[in-house]
């Protein structure tokens, strides 16, 4: 009785079986607006490239292809770029996309209160010379600008001004905050911010669609053990990112699986080049032994990178030889092997820079920004003390961890870079260049590195129309950083996601979702 | 008697004023929130702007005297994260707390009751000594670890329960409750578990010290020589008077069911007041870090206001206004 009892309970609790083509999935971070241009940040733009779309988007591969543009020329010797647009695309609502969207979506996204504002900062003129053609000038020649825009998302000219948000608003919040309506392969039919967000495919999408999902639903779990039950049980059925700890255990499970790759993030240390003494530890107020590159390479052959990977990493990240990882545009094939861990090199070394004593100085780590960063220092701290350097760690959390780097709060910390524009100029720009406020130049180049080779060669690159001699300069630019050793690039974090046997789906090294890729057995 | 009732409220309107400068003094060291503001282009022009935008190069004590300004005109500012008024947010969150708050402090209630009279009743047997080893754990485990055992339990094993969320809900106005959908009700069983197990043990333990105490006086005994039944003296008699304290302590309690709901919230993903202050937190977002502490001070000293008042009207000796007491 009792046993039958128990039985007709369970059977009453189970959930009644879902239609196959319901997709749930879950991460950690909910997007905290629908609008495409008011914030710049990875949860958001990764979400809205299911919903909105841009003049070209990223294949699987990451590559470029055409999207609200058919195809794209130089204008004359690299004045600006020609965009042919598609013809019979509309927007989630039923309006027809034309030119003065483009233009609309560039005044839009270039205003002064939107984030996104620093993709235009190469432009002088946007022109529109039919419905159908939208002619883009910059002020030198830019010949990564159509790479540099996949993620501008156009938005409905008409639509955004009857709801009075010809604007973004990020502080107060408008129309575009809560809805949406982009030409997207999927609209947002329902969205609770921070709890849920649904979204139904878009019918009259012009493209072919591969997916077979009626209805997906996101929900964001912030405890990555509850995430994980979840997927366990069944009620979702893809989380991102599973707990590196996690993902040995889930891959021998039934029902799931892992799906592991590598994101676009480089993660290094970085020196306070730029400091006279040290400010940390007990040899604070000395002069800087960070100054002297050869310091600056006994640090990078005394860090047992594989020993890091195999251990902390689980053998799910790469080694990282340069500020780009190998999937990224521009990436130096003649520079791609890293300092081998020597430890008697690099005493070496430390010997030839004087310091055959070693020293002690300060190494900042933030403990939830990147995968296990918190570990890993512990590590690179036990490392550096085997050839002599006692690192006095201080690892916080990364709300902390930003405002002490901008006050120049360290002697070496650990920082990890994933260029937005999935090319190499991108990390040269921000944390290679000498710091310049008014040219934005050097802006997360917190150390203070400054070589002027480096500073000539990027203005060089940025308007380099032939591939070759851009790849030259960028061969040269990874040359002397390496030489330098500017950073110590370590590795590149692991993407790890899962999901239940019956999906599949394409993982991107941005890590992006998209749920276009998705189909549901 | 006036007196001290405007005593009274004055002194908890100065304990409100302390805790939120208290608040405001901290929240510098919880982080910044520029950096989850602005993305990864941003320059440090962008930095400074945002920073006069939002008031925060002004000294914390100005910041909060322009929190208390609008507070006090009910507004609560805008969520950095969100964009929308904090208020707005804090209502849509409020049901799911409150909910489960109720719920798990039902549950502590009735079975904490039940279960303190059974122990107490049958002092010695095998099943109440049982109950009692068993009960340290919902006092000795951490609740976070509770949750996620009863979620590996009940979702991942046996997959009766979900492991997360409210499930469905429906809207009265600006209410919303999952207690009248399928979904909603299984939803809220084990957080509400998780929640209130250590209430529940508190309870317990209480009502039977309180029982055994009690049935050792003079009129339980007289009444079992009576010939009452033995249901009529342990319910009738002997646990009405164990119940004072039992209601003193469970209304104390209550608030801090509320309050220790973020944990809770934050295992179960359950979209209460408790996960939105934990995610604040994670991204800085001062005005919702501001008004959740507030209202949760204000809920304390609510709570305990309301105790001191009923001490008083309980309590002759409180009520002389100072003349004649000795």
């Amino acid at each position: 009785m009792k046993r039958a009892l128990s039985a007709a309970l369970a059977a009453a609790i189970c959930a009644a079986p879902v239609a196959a083509e319901d997709f749930k999935w879950a991460g950690t971070t909910d997007p905290q607006t629908m609008d495409p241009h008011a914030v710049n940040s990875a949860p958001v733009l990764g979400f809205l490239n299911n919903v909105y779309e841009g003049l070209v988007r990223r294949g699987k591969d990451m590559s470029i292809e055409p999207a609200l543009a058919t195809s794209w020329e130089p204008i004359g010797a690299g004045e600006g770029w020609r965009f042919y647009l598609r013809d019979g695309v509309t927007f989630h609502d039923g309006s027809t996309f034309d030119a003065e969207d483009v233009l609309f979506s560039y005044q839009r996204a270039s205003s002064e209160v939107s984030d996104t504002r620093s993709w235009f900062a190469p432009v002088s003129e946007v022109k529109m010379v039919d419905a159908q053609t939208i002619e883009i000038y910059t002020t030198a020649p830019n010949p990564i600008f159509p790479d540099s825009i996949a993620n501008w998302m156009i938005m409905d000219k008409g639509w955004a001004e009857t709801n009075s948000a010809a604007r973004p608003d990020k502080e107060n919040g408008n129309y575009a905050t809560l809805n949406t309506n982009g030409t997207g392969a999927f609209m947002v039919t329902a969205r609770e911010p921070g709890l849920r967000t649904e979204l139904a495919p878009h019918d009259g999408w012009w493209d072919e669609a591969t997916h077979n999902i009626t209805k997906a639903e996101f929900t964001p779990i912030q405890n990555a053990a509850t995430a994980v039950a979840a997927l366990l049980s069944g009620e979702v059925d893809m989380i991102n990112p599973v707990p590196i700890q996690d993902a040995a255990r889930l891959q021998g499970q039934d029902g799931v699986q892992i799906i592991q790759g590598i994101e676009a993030r480089v993660i290094m240390l970085g020196f306070a080049q730029d400091a006279e003494t040290l400010k940390y530890g007990a040899d604070a107020g000395k002069p800087n032994p960070f100054q002297d590159a050869r310091v600056r390479k006994a640090v990078a052959k005394a860090v047992n990178v594989d020993a890091i990977l195999k251990t902390i990493m689980r053998g799910n990240a790469e080694p990282a030889s340069q500020l780009v990882s190998p999937a990224m545009r521009g990436y130096s094939e003649a520079h791609s092997t890293r300092p081998a861990f020597d430890v008697d090199g690099a005493k070496a070394l430390l010997a030839e820079a004087g310091y055959a004593d070693g020293f002690a100085f300060g190494l900042k780590c933030p403990n939830n920004r990147y995968l296990n960063d918190e570990a890993v220092c512990q590590a690179v701290t036990s490392m550096l003390a085997k050839v002599g350097i006692t690192a006095q760690l201080d690892a916080m959390p990364v709300q902390n961890y930003w405002p002490e780097l901008r006050a120049d709060n360290f002697d070496m910390y650990l920082l990890g870079w994933s260029p937005g524009t999935f090319d190499a100029e991108h990390p040269i720009r921000f944390l290679a260049a000498t710091p310049n406020a008014e040219k934005k130049l050097g802006s997360w180049n917190f150390g203070g590195y400054s070589n002027a080779r480096i500073d000539a060669l990027l203005p060089m690159i940025q308007s380099e129309i032939d591939d070759g001699k851009r790849q030259a300069m960028l061969d040269e630019s990874a040359q002397i950083l390496q030489e330098e050793t500017a950073y110590v690039p370590m590795y590149v974090q692991p993407l790890v996601w899962g999901t239940r046997d019956n999906i599949s789906l394409t993982q991107r090294p941005d890590n992006f979702f998209i749920l276009r890729w998705v189909n549901v057995q | 008697m006036l007196t001290y009732v405007i005593k009274r409220v004055l002194q908890s309107a100065l304990v409100l004023l302390i805790v939120g400068l208290v608040a405001f003094s901290m929240f510098r060291f919880v982080g910044d929130p520029i950096d989850n503001l602005l993305g990864q282009e941003r320059t440090d022009a962008d930095i400074a702007r945002l920073r006069v935008e939002l008031g925060l190069d002004q000294p914390f004590p100005v910041q909060y005297y322009k929190f208390l300004e609008g507070a006090v005109q009910g507004d609560f500012g805008v969520s950095y994260r969100q964009g929308r008024p904090v208020g707005e947010i804090l209502l849509e969150r409020a049901p799911a707390t409150l909910e489960l708050a109720a719920v798990s402090g039902f549950l502590a209630i009735s079975i904490g009751i039940g279960l303190g009279v059974f122990t107490a009743i049958r002092k010695d047997g095998f099943l109440a000594n049982a109950i009692m080893s068993i009960s340290l754990i919902g006092v000795s485990l951490p609740t976070f670890l509770i949750g996620i055992l009863l979620i590996y339990v009940f979702a991942v094993e046996l997959g009766w329960l979900p492991s997360f969320g409210r499930g469905d809900v429906v809207q009265f106005g600006w209410w919303s409750t999952g207690l009248l959908t399928a979904s909603g009700l299984k939803a809220i069983v084990l957080p509400a578990i998780t929640l209130g197990l250590y209430q529940m043990t508190l309870i317990m333990r209480l009502v039977r010290s309180e029982m055994l105490e009690v049935l050792r006086q003079d009129y339980v005994r007289f009444a079992r020589a009576r010939g009452l039944k033995a249901r009529t003296v342990n319910f009738r008699h002997a646990l009405k008077n164990t119940l004072v304290p039992v209601i003193t302590v469970t209304g104390l309690q209550l608030g801090s069911i509320i309050a220790f709901a973020i944990i809770t919230e934050t295992v179960f993903q359950w979209p209460g007041v408790g996960l939105l202050f934990i995610n604040a937190i994670q991204f800085v977002d001062i005005p919702v870090m501001a008004a959740y502490l507030m209202l949760i001070s204000v809920m304390f000293v609510a709570i305990n206001l309301i105790v001191d008042l009923l001490y008083f009207a309980i309590d002759p000796r409180l009520r002389t206004d100072g003349k004649g007491a000795h």
